[in-house]
This record gives C-alpha cells, sequence and structure tokens, in this order.
C-alpha cells in the first residue's frame, strides 16, 4: 500500500535550477565590473563606424535635405490634403512616444516594485525615452510645417496680442510632452551621476575626462550625496508615473476630443496608454538583443533573466491591448452609428483592411502564440523578432487610427485614400536618428548602471532551506 | 586647543567599514566628524550612523506647490487677460483646469526635486576633496578627522578593525 494518496510528480529540471545563473547571485568584484562597462564602451569595430557612417548619411539626407525641401516648397510635397491633413507626420509623433513610454515607465514601476531584474536594464530603457521623445518632437514640428513660428505656443507677450489657448487638447499636449521630456531627462540623469563618477575615476585623459568631469558634478559617494540622490530617485520614480500616463491619455484625447467617427471614444485615453507600452516594451526587448550582441560583456549583465521580465510584460501588455481595442471596437459596432460602421467597414473591407488584419496578427496573435513559453521568452532573438512584429503592428494600428481614420468622415464627397510622399524619407530618418543617438550614446555613457547591479548583489544572498537553495533579498536602502 | 588632522581608512566591505565606525566613536569621535564614502548607497543603520538629513523632498514639495499655482495662472490667469471665446466653452473651466494644474504640479515637484538634489548636495562642485578612485571599485572609505598627536592610536584601531589602509588624505581635483 502507498503512503501517496497521487503518484508523485516526476522531478523537473527546473527544481534544480541554478540560482548563480541570475546576476544578482553571479557577483563580480565592483572594479572588474567598472572595467567590463568601460571597455565596452571603448571595444569598438569597423562595422559600427561604417553603420554610424550611413545612418548619419541617411539623416543628413531625409531630416536635412528632405526638411529642407518640405519648407521651401510647403506641406504640398506631403500626402495631406483634404481631408487628410493629418497623415504620417502624426503617425510618428504618437508612435515615438508610445516608444517613449516604456522606458521610463520599466525603470520606474520596476522600481518602485522592486523588481531585482530590472538593474541591468533600466538605463538601456531609460535612455529610449528620451531619444524616442526627440523623434516625436521632431515629428510634430515637421508636421507643424512653418516651424519657425512654434513660438506662438508659448506664453509670451507679444505684438499681436494672441495667447495661446490652455483649454485646447493641444496645448495640453505641449505641457504633457515638454513635462515628461524634461522630467524624463532629469530621471535618466540622476542615477548616471555616480557611473559618470566611475568613468571620471577610471579615464586618463583626452576629452572624455573633463567631459565626466563635468557631469559627475563633484560626486564622491558621502553619505549625504547618497540620501540626497536615493531620495531625488524615489520622488522621481513615484511622480513619473502618472505623468507618463496622463502624456499618452493626452495624445488620444488629440483624436478623441474631435466628434469625429471612429476617434469620439470615452477608452481612448486607457487604450492609448497600454498601446504605448505594448510597443515600448517590444522596443525595449529589441535594444536589449542588440546591446547583448553587439557590446563587449553585455552577455554578464543582460540575461536570460532580463528577457524573461520583459516577455513576461510583453504578454501581459498585449493582452491588456487585446482588452481595450476590443471594447473599443465593440461599442462602436453595437452602436450601430451609420459613420462609425462606415468607418469600421472600411478599416476592415476596404482597400487598406490588410493592415488592420496584420495589426491583429502581430499584435495579438503573435505574442500570445510564442511569449507563453518560458525558454522562448528567455530566447533574446526570438524576443527580438517578436518584438519587432509588435512594433509593426502598433505603427499600422497608429496609421489606422490616423489616415486611414480622417478618410472616412461625415462629408462623403471628400473621402480621399491618404499616401504618403516625402513623408516616407522622412520617417526613416527619425528612425536612422534614434538609432544613430542610442550608437553615440553607448560609447560615451556607461549603459549599465554598475552600482544598481553592486547593490543588488550586495543585497541578494543564497540561503539553504532543508535540501533547496533559496534567493533572498535584504532590505538595503 | 590641539591640531586635527584628517584621515581615510579604506575597508574592502561594508562590514568592518561599520566596525570602524563603532571604534572611532567609541574613542568618543563626534558622528559630524566622520562621513562614510561609498560606491553604493548604504543604509545608515547598517553603518550604525546617524541618518544624513535631506531637503530634497522639502524642495520639491515647495517646487510643486509653485507648480501648481503656475498651472492655475496658466489655465485661470490666461483666459482673464485675453479672454478667447471657443464653440461656446466657459471661460474658467473646472475640468480642463485639472490637466495643465496636474503638468504643473508634477514638473514643479520633479524639477526642484532635482534642483533640491544639487542644491543639497552642493553640487556642481569642482574644488579639490578628500577622495581616492578606488572607492568608485568598490572601497568603503571612512574618512574622519583627529587629534594629530593621537593619530596612532585611531590607525591602530582602525586596523584591527580590519581597514587595509588608513593614512593621511590631502584635497586634490577629483
Amino acid at each position: 500500500m502507498t503512503t501517496a494518496a497521487k503518484p508523485l510528480a516526476r522531478r523537473h529540471a527546473e527544481e534544480h535550477e541554478d540560482l548563480r545563473q541570475f546576476i544578482m547571485h553571479d557577483p563580480l568584484p565592483r572594479g572588474k565590473m567598472n572595467a567590463m562597462a568601460m571597455e565596452s564602451m571603448h571595444a569598438t569595430s569597423p562595422i559600427f563606424w561604417v553603420v554610424t557612417a550611413v545612418l548619419a548619411a541617411i539623416v543628413v539626407f531625409a531630416l536635412g535635405y528632405e526638411w529642407y525641401i518640405l519648407i521651401m516648397k510647403g506641406q504640398g510635397t506631403a500626402g495631406v490634403t483634404r481631408p487628410d491633413y493629418w497623415g504620417v507626420f502624426l503617425v510618428n509623433t504618437v508612435f515615438w512616444i508610445g516608444i517613449s513610454h516604456a522606458g521610463t515607465f520599466i525603470s520606474a514601476i520596476l522600481r518602485v516594485l522592486k523588481i531585482e531584474s530590472r538593474r541591468p536594464f533600466t538605463r538601456a530603457a531609460e535612455l529610449m525615452t528620451t531619444f524616442g521623445l526627440v523623434q516625436a518632437g521632431l515629428s510634430i514640428f515637421m508636421h507643424l510645417g512653418r516651424v519657425w513660428l512654434v513660438y506662438w505656443m508659448f506664453p509670451i507677450p507679444n505684438e499681436r496680442q494672441i495667447w495661446p489657448d490652455f483649454h485646447s487638447p493641444l496645448m495640453w499636449d505641449l505641457m504633457a510632452i515638454t513635462t515628461y521630456l524634461l522630467c524624463s531627462t532629469m530621471y535618466l540623469f540622476l542615477p548616471l551621476i555616480p557611473d559618470l563618477a566611475m568613468a571620471r575615476d577610471r579615464t586618463q585623459g583626452g576629452w572624455l575626462k573633463p567631459f565626466y568631469k563635468i557631469l559627475a558634478l563633484g560626486f564622491r559617494g558621502t553619505e549625504g550625496e547618497w540620501k540626497n540622490l536615493v531620495t531625488a530617485m524615489n520622488i522621481f520614480a513615484f511622480a513619473i508615473i502618472p505623468v507618463m500616463f496622463s502624456v499618452h491619455t493626452i495624445v488620444s484625447w488629440d483624436f478623441a476630443m474631435a466628434s469625429r467617427p471612429g476617434w469620439s471614444s470615452t477608452v481612448f485615453g486607457p487604450y492609448f496608454v497600454i498601446g504605448a507600452l505594448h510597443s515600448g516594451m517590444a522596443a525595449v526587448a529589441i535594444v536589449l538583443f542588440l546591446l547583448r550582441s553587439t557590446m563587449k560583456y553585455y552577455d554578464y549583465f543582460i540575461r536570460a533573466e532580463q528577457f524573461n521580465t520583459i516577455g513576461t510584460l510583453m504578454l501581459l501588455v498585449s493582452m491588456a491591448w487585446a482588452y481595450f481595442y476590443f471594447n473599443d471596437y465593440l461599442v462602436p459596432w453595437y452602436g450601430g452609428d451609420v459613420w462609425d460602421k462606415l468607418v469600421q467597414e472600411y478599416t476592415e473591407k476596404g482597400s487598406l483592411a490588410y493592415l488592420w488584419y496584420t495589426m491583429l496578427i502581430v499584435n495579438i496573435a503573435v505574442p500570445w502564440a510564442t511569449l507563453w513559453n518560458k525558454k522562448w521568452r528567455e530566447t533574446p532573438w526570438l524576443l527580438a523578432i517578436v518584438g519587432l512584429l509588435i512594433n509593426v503592428g502598433m505603427y499600422l494600428e497608429r496609421y489606422i487610427i490616423i489616415p486611414v481614420g480622417v478618410t472616412i468622415n461625415r462629408m462623403p464627397f471628400t473621402w480621399r485614400q491618404y499616401e504618403p510622399r516625402i513623408e516616407i524619407p522622412m520617417t526613416i530618418g527619425t528612425f536612422a536618428l534614434f538609432l544613430l543617438l542610442y550608437m553615440i550614446a553607448s560609447r560615451i555613457i556607461p549603459l549599465i548602471p554598475v552600482w544598481e547591479v553592486q547593490e543588488g548583489q550586495e543585497a541578494h544572498l543564497i540561503r539553504k532551506i532543508g535540501k533547496a537553495e533559496i534567493s533572498t533579498l535584504s532590505e538595503m536602502e | 586647543m590641539s591640531e586635527s588632522i584628517t584621515l581615510l581608512a579604506m575597508f574592502h566591505d561594508i562590514e568592518p567599514a561599520s566596525e570602524g565606525v563603532e571604534k572611532l566613536q567609541q574613542f568618543g569621535l563626534d558622528d559630524d566628524d566622520m562621513n562614510v564614502i561609498s560606491g553604493i548607497p548604504i543604509k545608515h543603520s547598517i553603518l550604525g550612523r546617524p541618518a544624513a538629513i535631506t531637503y530634497v523632498s522639502r524642495i520639491g514639495l515647495f517646487g510643486a506647490i509653485l507648480g501648481m499655482f503656475l498651472g492655475i495662472f496658466f489655465i485661470y490667469g490666461i483666459p482673464y487677460l485675453y479672454p478667447l471665446l471657443v464653440g461656446g466653452q466657459p471661460i474658467f473651466p473646472i475640468p480642463q483646469g485639472f490637466i495643465i494644474t496636474f503638468e504643473m504640479t508634477m514638473l514643479g515637484l520633479m524639477g526642484f526635486s532635482f534642483i533640491g538634489m544639487f542644491v543639497d548636495s552642493g553640487f556642481p562642485s569642482y574644488t579639490p576633496k578628500q577622495y581616492t578612485p578606488e572607492i568608485s571599485d568598490g572601497k568603503v572609505a571612512l574618512l574622519f578627522s583627529c587629534p594629530a598627536g593621537e593619530q596612532e592610536k585611531f590607525v591602530d584601531a582602525l586596523k584591527e578593525a580590519g581597514a587595509e589602509s588608513v593614512a593621511p588624505v590631502e584635497a586634490r581635483h577629483l
């Protein structure tokens, strides 16, 4: 007679998981980690310079020459005309703001929730926010046309006696994006200070020595300096989360406040926020894959556990996005408003219906089919491909909302299918500039927050309980 | 009054550094006369030291209030000065007022917290300081002042606590 009520499960391979595979349980001396972080910045192959030169050439052509053409010849060189006054430039704006969201959000929310696997990649994510917002800002200026008149939006005394209307969603947008850009940049800089001080200490000469010296601000690591820094970082981590939510909600209101079929939706705010996170998380996966593949020693800092964390978040966000999308889809479908019906029919059965189906497949089916599996989540190249597909899907989603959405309006005689023209090279230019800025930054500032990694390693211990080794975390802060 | 000397004791880890702090306290050294310099933040209770005072959150709170009033000015003051009627909307709406007020409040909070960190830490400061680059490589330093005549006593005690070196330190450019 057996003593067990049920047959025992066979031992699973995961039960013998070696805790030392996690970076927090695989510490190296701080000096060694510093050396690795510094060497990874300086170990530059010729391919790096070739790629940099190509990206720089694209930026000069697309954002220099083409923008010059756009300014000199006017918005007629773009595909925007009645009724599609909002085209790809605004698609890019929304897309890049979305990309920028995950960086700070991941860093802040994981810091607040004390998710330890965040430590090696928070800066890589935060950097995406700053550079993503740069592209978003440029895209607004492209859409603006006469960019030199942007100061009309500032509340400064002027001879025209015209002041900006702060009741307008577009002014809310300006204020929110400016707030987010400034706060994200400050939030990027704060935890960078100790690493800049480390870089200052390890740099002997050249232009980088004064560069690090100035930016390190004279930081030594005294008790008072750490206290002030950690306090400020905690304030930012908590405060920047609602700001992040507000920014994309306000971006959604640019559309939802208009009484236009397909746009006037009360669910647009949270739907846009979750959409931003969807594309942003996916972009973090791509960035982590690229960093790990191209930067020396990054296979030590960025491991399967980091990809697992991002992959899990991507899956959760994908489910949330599907939920909100279904809400946004079902209510107008059921409501029976003729104009809403027409927008939905055009989206699903019109000449651009393939965009809609592609969007649903890559935003929902692909992540759900792949990211449920831990092994797949921990496979960097696979996660990067899923991330890339999600970003294609999220770009299409914005394209469907904006130019495809404005095609169907309450004046059928104006209906016209939008076709981007000069927008295409300029869009490529924003992607090239984003990559270029990131590549340059990877050679100047330590992308790994070494002090945060060491802090985590100091706090983690392996404790043996019974036959098992358990990871324990001490409260160090 | 005897002359004082500034010494820098280097420890390889937090544990002996906290022992060193305890030794200095036993010798009657005031907490204001010593400072722990490290490559990571260490909680004051781990070191057996009083908590460092910070004004960052108070400065941040001041900024938040300032930002809130600026936001209120933008949303209500500007339409008062230059009324602009749009689509039958009121000049002084309350719901819309929350948005700009919120953004400016948060900008004030974070902007002033950032500035507060600079002000409270005395940043930027490029004057010579007592420091050694080994600190950013993971060593924990104990910087303290003691009477010059008693230097040997302090050095012996700290070496007993686990200090790798205890030596007079001069301020230098970082």
